[in-house]
């Protein structure tokens, strides 16, 4: 379909070729029939001009063919006169009948045009409408806002074949030969970008944006729904921890506060006897390294809480990280048997070893405090593939399936008995996550517990000299 | 007051701590002197050197750090850190600039005598490069030669550094960079494997159980001590 001057210089050539092959074709036949009947073929290039051309060439190829009929085939030829009344009266009818023709051929035209426009139409607006539900799937599929209009895009993206960028921006950001689009947002302006020559052109973004911003108000509602929620379960959560702390605090913290102010008070006699003496300051020597531990826990916790472990990631030998473990624990339960077995060098480590003693004693005691006082605790090392892993195992009465789940969460205690702050398995997960380790429990009701610790050793240091 | 024994400066601003440990100190024998601050601890060294520092690592004007840094700039007087838990990244910077030991608070009055004990021995003993006897161990400094039992322990050169080192700070704790440093040179501070690799060769051959050693202990995170475990 031309335009302008081109498209009128054009249809002029087809509309003087197309009588020029009609007269050609009547001047063969005229000497066989009469021109009136003849009149039909130029009455064909009329209809032909008005399919390809519509109804302003037609007319022209109508009146371009009455001349010529008259000029060449009626009498007297080669002048515009016409001799016979006759032919006046059929130029008359051929004229009418070009007329109507061309008029009729040129709506069919037109209509088949706009039918076709329509059914074009028709399919964009199909393929827009299976891109947008594609995008809202996109949107409710992800959680995360930047997440979620990615993939809006790569939605539009797959579906359309044209590469579209969403941004949320109050003033558009268009890199250089893209258009903008603005997406009527009610949450926060946004525009849409894309690529002019593509198939989706500015029109077709046009028509999707609104849709779009319906969409992006979606997500951006989503995501401030998701952070309120997550804001409420956080603080829900410390709300819990602080209750717990609280709880432990009274209980915890008071029982060993008041055993030392008891014995403090019982030293006061000036005749006390000697062992009296020493019983009533072992205690306060006893109750005091208990309030110290719990106060130790408690920071680490809270440093584990605050995401503030920061390790000091060095080249460890677990065995003897374990060696120390065993050493400060065996300070404490001179008497309890726990069986070492360190099968042979293992690879290192790169964790805090300072902070991985810190697990193993917490293992190690709480094994030896929840086991019988005659039942040995076991201690291991292996190497096993690529990690190293360290297995802690005692002879309690192992954990109830039922609280398997909540032993390492902050005074989630494996048992009812009390013992202990109900700390030291979140702290011993703490350290280990934060080294990039792993800590699994595998226990037995009835047959004891195993706690394993795990860590990568894939990357060894260079050769030592 | 007397001053007969050894002379001890407590640096720390908490009045309880400080009581506890005047009383503790004097019933071992020493003298005990007490700042409260940075600046008073460096005031007091300077007036007068005490025998040993002991310094708290949180000061209200400043880290014991910083106090361990100024006075290695002039004087090698031994200093024992008190650390809590949660403070280790300070405490292994004060061993690095120079504090010699360190004792975790709350700590007993046995392990701080032990430190202290340790850390003055060390002054009275340098300059004597004759030998080390630990427990069953006997490292033979001129001779470059170590016996268990009596009996002749093959080390290699780098095996025999590292128990030098060890030995000649007795009791005391070295760490790691000062190890490195000592034994391999400038630039090596940082290989702390090294260490694990020899010192379990070291353990293998002089520890009746080299998996739960009691003659090289291991301060993790820290450093090595040659000790005789209790």
């Amino acid at each position: 379909m031309g335009s302008g001057v081109w498209g009128i210089a054009l249809a002029a050539v087809e509309v003087i070729a197309a009588v020029a092959a009609a007269t050609g074709l009547v001047a063969i036949l005229d000497p066989i029939a009469p021109i009136a009947g003849l009149s039909v073929i130029y009455l064909l290039a009329v209809v032909l001009i008005a399919v390809r051309r519509g109804q302003a060439a037609a007319l022209a190829a109508a009146a371009l063919g009455v001349t010529t009929m008259n000029f060449v085939f009626i009498e007297p030829r080669y002048q515009l006169a016409i001799a016979d009344r006759g032919n006046v009266v059929a130029l008359a009818v051929f004229l009418v009948a070009g007329l109507v023709v061309g008029r009729l051929a040129a709506t069919a035209r037109d209509r088949a045009a706009e039918a076709e426009r329509r059914a074009r139409q028709a399919a964009a607006r199909e393929r827009e409408a299976g891109m947008l539900a594609g995008a809202a799937s996109a949107v409710l599929a992800t959680e995360r806002l930047d997440a979620q209009l990615a993939s809006l895009a790569a939605s539009v993206e797959s579906s359309s074949g044209s590469a579209v960028r969403v941004g949320l921006s109050s003033a558009p950001a268009a890199v250089a030969g893209e258009i903008a689009v603005p997406l009527p947002t009610d949450t926060r302006p946004g525009w849409v970008y894309g690529d002019p020559d593509a198939s989706l052109d500015r029109e077709s973004l046009e028509r999707i944006a609104r849709p779009l911003a319906g969409l992006i108000d979606i997500a951006v509602e989503r995501e401030r729904f998701g952070t309120r929620t997550a804001e409420a379960e956080a603080a829900r959560r410390a709300d819990v921890a602080k209750t717990a702390l609280l709880h432990a605090i009274s209980h915890d913290l008071r029982s060993p506060l008041t055993a030392i102010a008891t014995a403090a008070a019982g030293l006061r006699p000036r005749d006390l006897p000697e062992d009296d003496r020493a019983a009533l300051l072992a205690t306060i020597d006893t109750e005091a390294g208990r309030l110290a531990g719990l106060v130790d826990d408690l920071l680490d916790l809270s440093r584990i809480e605050a995401g503030a472990v920061n390790p000091r990631t060095d080249w460890c030998d677990v065995g003897d990280v374990v060696a120390g473990a065993l050493a400060s624990v065996r300070r404490r339960y001179e008497e309890r048997p726990i069986e070492l077995d360190l099968g042979g060098p293992l690879p290192l480590v790169e964790a805090d070893a300072a902070q991985l003693e810190r697990v193993f004693s917490n293992l190690i005691d709480n094994a030896l405090k929840f086991s019988p006082s005659d039942a040995p605790v076991r201690v291991s090392a292996t190497a096993a593939g690529d990690r190293v892993v360290v297995r802690v195992t005692d002879r309690g009465r192992g954990i109830a399936p039922s609280r398997r789940a909540s032993v390492f969460e902050p005074f989630g205690r494996g048992d009812e008995s009390g013992k202990g702050s109900g700390l030291g398995l979140a702290i011993c997960r703490g350290f280990v996550e934060a080294n990039g380790g792993e800590i699994q429990l595998q226990s037995n009701s009835g047959r004891g517990s195993t706690f394993a610790v795990s860590f990568p050793a894939a990357a060894q240091p260079s050769p030592v000299p | 007051v007397t001053e007969s024994g050894p002379r001890v400066l407590v640096v720390d601003d908490e009045p309880q701590i400080v009581r506890g440990l005047r009383v503790v100190l004097r019933d071992a024998g020493y003298g005990v002197e007490a700042a409260a601050s940075k600046q008073e601890a460096l005031d007091a060294v300077a007036a007068r050197a005490p025998d040993a520092i002991v310094l708290d690592l949180v000061l209200p004007d400043g880290s014991g750090v910083d106090v361990c840094v100024e006075l290695r700039r002039w004087t090698e007087l031994p200093i024992v850190v008190l650390s809590a838990v949660g403070d280790e990244h300070e405490k292994v910077r004060a061993l690095d600039a120079g504090a010699d030991d360190y004792i975790t608070k709350p700590f007993g009055t046995d392990e701080l005598l032990a430190r202290l004990r340790a850390v003055l021995r060390r002054v009275g003993e340098d300059g004597n490069d004759a030998g080390v006897t630990v427990g069953q161990l006997f490292i033979d400094l001129a001779a470059r030669t170590v016996t268990l039992d009596g009996a002749e322990v093959h080390l290699t050169p780098i095996e025999f550094g590292l128990l030098r080192v060890l030995a000649r700070h007795q009791g005391k704790l070295v760490t790691q960079r000062q190890l490195l440093r000592e034994v391999w040179g400038r630039g090596y501070e940082t290989e702390t494997h090294y260490l694990r690799v020899h010192v379990a060769h070291i353990r293998s051959k002089i520890e009746p159980e080299p998996s739960q050693p009691r003659y090289l202990i291991t301060e993790s995170g820290v450093g090595y001590r040659l000790v005789e475990a209790p």
